[in-house]
């Protein structure tokens, strides 16, 4: 498997506190990875920041040998990085159509973008059903697809989803982990951040934790899923007996 | 060469005190009209840029409408004073209506924020020059008897002494318990807000201040020109100087308006020879390398070269 | 009251209601997707007067008919002042880029302001057509041409913006922008392109303006700040928000004016806008066009 999203030493403040220390992670290319953590551990400053929202102090991100960190966030969806920043953030006023077709906006993707269009629709039937509808008279499920909808739109290589199960109900979590799984598997890389840590790591091939702005702990979905420490922390379990 | 904290607080008070002796008889130890005009100008400007800045450096309340105050002052003070009524009363008179206006339309503006206060207050300073200029279309002029016992360099004096006294308002301001909470407001509203300052009264202070010496300037200009149209002193172009000098010279610190109305009048009086109106250009430009590049002005410039030159610890008197 | 001379005022209010909200829209653009506050959008619409003046002097171009080199010398204006001053700004945040715009603004209201004195005087222009006193005469209401072909080319242009803003990808991405600045940088969008351009078609609409200016009143190098001021207060009649609810905004404005003036006292009709406008900005600062 190749390297494909690479990490290095990040350092990244806000303002003049500091909020991510030494950071360092890989994605490889065709895999899911998740980052879990606790609330204000850092983990949106980290996606923000890969997705050329933020700047860093130090460090560097690349994307197949491609540096990231010195240019705009346009830019960076020129080069196949697109993310679905939390609490979906959709264009209220337009339709859902309109906000599909802003996803494709890059160069890259414009040409092609009737054509993912059907895709998109495909994969959501009812964005379909909607496309003519303001995209804030949809509920909170309808917004997320149409989020990831508008990602996909981009033509991603590398598609990040910050809480996607943020404020949705189990079944359409469900709903939506089921279609980042296809789309996994029809090729894209995916690292995603999840409040919900149980089916982030039932999801990943692999995963980090970030706590205070540090990694503390990697492993495969499934040895974390089996961890004690992860499971007191992040999975709801008591401590054993006696421990 | 590093001076101590006492040695360099003597050797400011030293300066300000030459600088004030020097003021007060150059001009007449000179005694051209030019000369005394000069720096009544300087004088005035002092007044009314140190005043914006009590509202706009400190207090970080951006006001496009002081030349209501000034207006008003030169209005109430010219009114009175030509009535036949003693100067002295139509001179506070003028400070203290100016500072009632601005009082009452300081309440309901100040419920907007930054860039729509300074709008609002340009809307109404604008309101006001209208309403005179129509009211009031004819020009001002002094009586016979007022001109015969007319004395530039009384006039003088005035503006000087009030130019002094109004810095060192801002300056005992400074050193007041409320200096902290009319800065907390500038930096950040809420937060202020959120600790307790309460965020209308120092405003309201501020403006209060600020429009009284405002206004007294105009009372000053009122007592010095022979003849204007009484709309003239609220054009805001009078707004615009005491920006323009507030700026250039440095926001938020004491000595920034000084510097900056004695840069600005004298700049503006050589080049007013040469070129027509190039001075404003300059001024325009300056502005925006300030805004952009170096927001303290003249006093942060200074300071960076003092530095580099003397590696002096300087202490600002306002900003830290 | 005669109902002839109710109906002229009403007219002239819209004509000039229409020159109000063209003037506006470039500053509603600019206020809406920028976020930035351009205090020398008056200087803006002054220099696209002179321009026609000079088109106008010079080649004997009908001041309607040279819009078409007016509107992209503003353009190219724009354009310049974007990469200059205005992108400096544009990457700081709330209140603080407002205010730092307003200020910078201010700064180049100095320099365009004394830049058209030195090249033109500060003597006040005009264009005069030769159809200057032409028009229809219906029912004893007086329409003339140039009011005419004024009002039209607004509602055109308005209508034109609308279409380009509603209709058009690029368009579409400007409104985006407005909306939702990082949204539109996680789409794709170049957004220092998208600030650029709506800063350049800010002045261009500014252009059109200022030639219907010349025609209709006169210009010289000091007029900026009357129509900035003029142009702040559609906006804020309309709404900060609100980018096309400007052109309405200008039509009620410039019909207020008009019935004022006829109606209460002539000397007035300046101050009645400016009043509104601070009642507006006091007890409802969202405007009167929007829903909040």
């Amino acid at each position: 498997m190749t390297k494909f999203l690479d990490v290095q030493n990040i350092n990244a403040a806000y303002g003049d506190i500091q909020t991510l220390w030494d950071v360092s992670l890989q994605v490889n290319e065709g895999e899911i990875v998740a980052l879990i953590g606790p609330n204000g551990a850092g983990k949106t400053t980290l996606m923000r920041l890969i997705a050329g929202l933020h700047r860093p102090l130090s460090g560097s991100v690349q994307l197949a040998d491609v540096p990231l960190n010195t240019f705009p966030a346009y830019e960076i969806v020129e080069k196949g990085v697109v993310l679905v920043p939390e609490g979906r953030r959709l264009f209220g006023g337009m339709t859902v159509l309109e906000n599909l077709e802003l996803g494709a906006y890059s160069s890259r993707a414009r040409d092609v973008r009737f054509k993912t269009l059907e895709r998109v629709f495909e994969l959501f039937p009812i964005l379909a059903e909607r496309q003519k509808q303001n995209a804030n008279t949809m509920s909170g499920g309808q917004q997320q697809m149409l989020a990831i909808g508008r990602a996909m739109m981009g033509l991603p290589k590398l598609l990040m989803l910050d809480e996607p199960s943020l404020g949705l109900a189990p079944l359409i979590v469900e709903n939506i982990f089921e279609i980042i799984k296809l789309m996994n598997d029809q090729g894209v890389t995916i690292f995603l951040v999840e409040q919900n840590a149980r089916k982030a790591l039932e999801l990943a091939d692999r995963a980090y934790i970030l706590e205070q702005g540090r990694v503390v702990g990697t492993g495969t979905g499934r040895e974390l899923l089996h961890n004690d420490e992860v499971r007191q922390a992040y999975l709801g379990f008591a401590p054993a007996a006696g421990k | 060469m590093t001076l101590s904290k006492t040695t360099s607080r003597f050797l400011s008070i030293a300066g300000m005190i030459l600088f004030i002796v020097f003021a007060f008889y150059y001009p007449r130890y000179v005694d051209k009209q030019n000369v005394w005009n000069l720096f009544f100008l300087i004088c005035l400007q002092i007044t009314i840029g140190q005043s914006w800045n009590i509202l706009g450096g400190f207090a970080g309340q951006t006001s496009l409408g002081h030349a209501a105050f000034f207006g008003i002052g030169a209005l109430v003070t010219r009114t009175l004073w030509l009535d036949g009524q003693p100067f002295a009363i139509a001179f506070a008179l003028g400070g203290l209506v100016a500072v009632t206006f601005g009082m009452l339309i300081g309440a309901p503006t100040f419920r907007l924020r930054g860039a729509y206060f300074a709008i609002g207050t340009l809307g109404v300073a604008e309101v006001l020059r209208i309403t005179v200029s129509q009211k009031i279309p004819y020009i001002s002029t002094m009586s016979g008897a007022l001109i015969a016992s007319y004395d530039l360099s009384a006039r003088y004096h005035l503006a000087l002494g009030l130019a002094i006294v109004t810095t060192g308002v801002a300056y005992l301001l400074l050193r007041s318990p409320w200096s902290l909470g009319i800065q907390a407001v500038r930096e950040d509203e809420e937060a202020a807000q959120a600790t307790g300052v309460h965020v209308l009264r120092h405003k309201l202070l501020a403006l209060a201040l600020s429009s009284f010496f405002t206004g007294l300037a105009g009372g000053v200009f009122a007592y010095q020109q022979i003849s204007y149209y009484p709309s003239a002193p609220f054009s805001p172009i009078w707004t615009f100087d005491a920006l323009l000098i507030t700026f250039i010279g440095g926001q938020g610190t004491l000595i920034g308006p000084v510097i900056g109305a004695i840069f600005f009048v004298y700049v503006r009086d050589k080049l007013s020879v040469n070129l027509v109106d190039i001075h404003q250009v300059i001024f325009g430009v300056l502005f925006i390398l300030i805004v952009l590049v170096f927001p303290g002005g003249l006093v942060e410039a200074w300071e960076r070269l003092k530095k580099s030159l003397l590696n002096t610890k300087y202490t600002k008197v306002a900003k830290d | 009251m005669r109902i002839e001379t109710f109906l002229q005022t009403l007219v002239f209010g819209l004509f000039t209601g229409g020159i109000y909200g063209v003037a506006a829209m470039g500053l509603a653009l600019v206020f809406g997707v920028l976020k930035m506050l351009n205090i020398a959008h008056g200087e803006l619409v002054m220099l696209g007067g002179y321009v026609s003046f000079w088109v106008f002097s010079a080649f004997g171009i009908d001041p309607f008919a040279s819009l078409v080199i007016v509107i992209p010398a503003l353009f190219i204006v724009g354009l310049a002042l974007d990469r200059t001053v205005y992108r400096h700004i544009v990457r700081l945040l709330g209140e603080e880029k407002i205010k730092n715009s307003m200020l910078v603004s201010f700064g180049l209201t100095l320099v365009l302001q004394n830049l058209a004195q030195w090249l033109f005087t500060a003597d006040e222009r005009s264009i005069q057509v030769a159809y200057a006193g032409d028009g229809f005469n219906i029912y004893g209401v007086l329409l003339p041409y140039t009011r005419l072909a004024t009002l039209g080319i607004a509602l055109a242009a308005i209508l034109a913006l609308n279409y380009f803003l509603h209709k058009t990808y690029p368009g579409k991405a400007i409104l985006a922008t407005a909306e939702d600045f990082e949204s539109a940088e996680l789409a794709g969008i170049n957004i220092h392109r998208v600030y650029m351009m709506t800063f350049a078609l800010g002045a261009s609409l500014a252009a059109i303006a200022g030639t219907f200016v010349t025609v209709t009143y006169g210009l010289s190098p000091s007029i900026g700040i009357i129509w900035t001021l003029k142009a702040l207060i559609v906006i804020v009649l309309a709404g900060t928000g609100s980018i096309l609810g400007a052109f309405p905004a200008g039509i009620l404005l410039g019909v207020v004016e008009a019935l004022s003036g006829t109606f209460i006292d002539p000397s007035y009709h300046e101050v009645v806008g400016l009043v509104i406008f601070i009642l507006v900005l006091i007890v409802r600062p969202q405007g009167l066009f929007t829903r909040k």
